[in-house]
């Protein structure tokens, strides 16, 4: 006999109505557990094949913002566009004349030695947490050039972090190519110390 | 044996399943459309744990929209009536500790809206209404049950 069946007829065997009341509302509570775990399996079914499929744990919209930030300087080099690139002269004037924003892309302990006078850590092994830091220098600087350079040579996070800003909307944004190798060895002035 | 007349009570109790199966139809098919903004609105309410949220979103939508044919078919009225009432009052204790704490929230009830206080208290008020509602259907059929076949 289903329980379905149990509640919709009444027991003659039972021995008191106040027993039968106390089993039908215990079958019910039976049957909404039962209804919950129904739904749970449809909702989780329905989510499977979903365009845009929830994950098991919840992440905050600011952890989302991470993941998605951290996405952008994870793809593959060679998969980028060629973001522009300036050479040497022009990279120092821009920072003579403060006239761009700086970028170093390289992580916060290589900036920590040494870095290009006003240039700001954007390192692309710590984007998601550098880039809130500086949202609002962003955000200010508007139409400002920026110029993001690393190591030099063939290191990849400037093209990785330049790609990330043209990805979220910068516009004026390059790349040194020659990085760091060139900046110090044409004896051009170095500012040490720790990321503001 | 006299045919079973209709009280005015009967008339009041189908008025009650009607509105509840509606108003539970529509909730569940209102939060469908966009589970991440509901799970955001149930982590607002910082009740539950990471964990539970998203399984929360995705099971409650479902678990409203099967409450309306619960309570529209005659056999599984009880379960309807009992499961509306219990989730009714999940709905009553969210929001009343969310307001006692001063958030400013968006209930997420009827899909997503902008954060109300005003709104939360008659949110509130009205999952007051949907308890008592489906109390007095749940106790209704229950005493009846216990008697004679279903006349609701």
């Amino acid at each position: 006999m289903s329980w379905a069946s149990l509640i919709a007829t009444p027991h003659s065997e039972s021995p008191s109505r106040a027993n039968r009341i106390s089993r039908r509302v215990a079958l019910d509570f039976g049957g909404v557990f039962l209804v919950a775990l129904i739904s749970l399996a449809a909702g989780l079914s329905i989510n499977r094949f979903s365009a845009r499929p929830l994950p098991l744990v919840y992440k905050t919209p600011e952890q989302r913002f991470d993941a998605e930030l951290t996405s952008l300087v994870t793809a593959s080099p060679l998969a980028l566009p060629p973001a522009p690139t300036v050479g040497l002269p022009e990279f120092r004037a821009a920072v003579q004349e403060k006239s761009a924003l700086i970028f170093d892309a390289r992580p916060a302990q290589f900036f920590t030695e040494g870095h290009v006078p006003g240039a700001l850590n954007l390192a692309r092994d710590n984007f998601a947490y550098d880039y809130r830091q500086l949202s609002s220098i962003l955000k200010a600087a508007n139409d400002k050039p920026i110029m993001v350079y690393c190591s030099g040579g063939v290191c990849h996070d400037s093209r990785l972090v330049a790609n990330a800003l043209l990805t979220l909307g910068f516009t004026n944004v390059s790349v040194f190519t020659g990085g760091w190798e060139a900046w110090s060895a044409a004896g051009l002035p170095v500012s040490r110390g720790p990321v503001r | 044996m006299m045919p079973a007349t209709k009280s005015t009570l009967d008339y009041f109790a189908w008025m009650v399943i009607l509105a509840l199966a509606a108003l539970f139809i529509y909730a569940g098919a209102a939060k469908l459309g966009d589970p991440l903004e509901f799970a955001d609105t149930i982590a607002a309410f910082a009740i539950l744990p990471a964990a539970l949220v998203n399984l929360l979103a995705l099971a409650l939508p479902m678990f409203e929209l099967g409450c309306g044919p619960l309570l529209l078919v005659p056999r599984t009225r009880r379960i309807g009536a009992l499961a509306v009432a219990l989730i009714s009052v999940v709905f009553f204790s969210a929001l009343l500790s969310a307001l006692l704490r001063g958030l400013v929230l968006d209930c997420g009830c009827f899909g997503s809206g902008p954060p109300s206080r005003p709104r939360m208290w008659l949110e509130l008020g009205l999952d007051a209404m949907v308890f008592s509602g489906a109390l007095f259907l749940y106790c209704r059929l229950l005493r009846r049950d216990g008697n004679v076949r279903p006349a609701l």
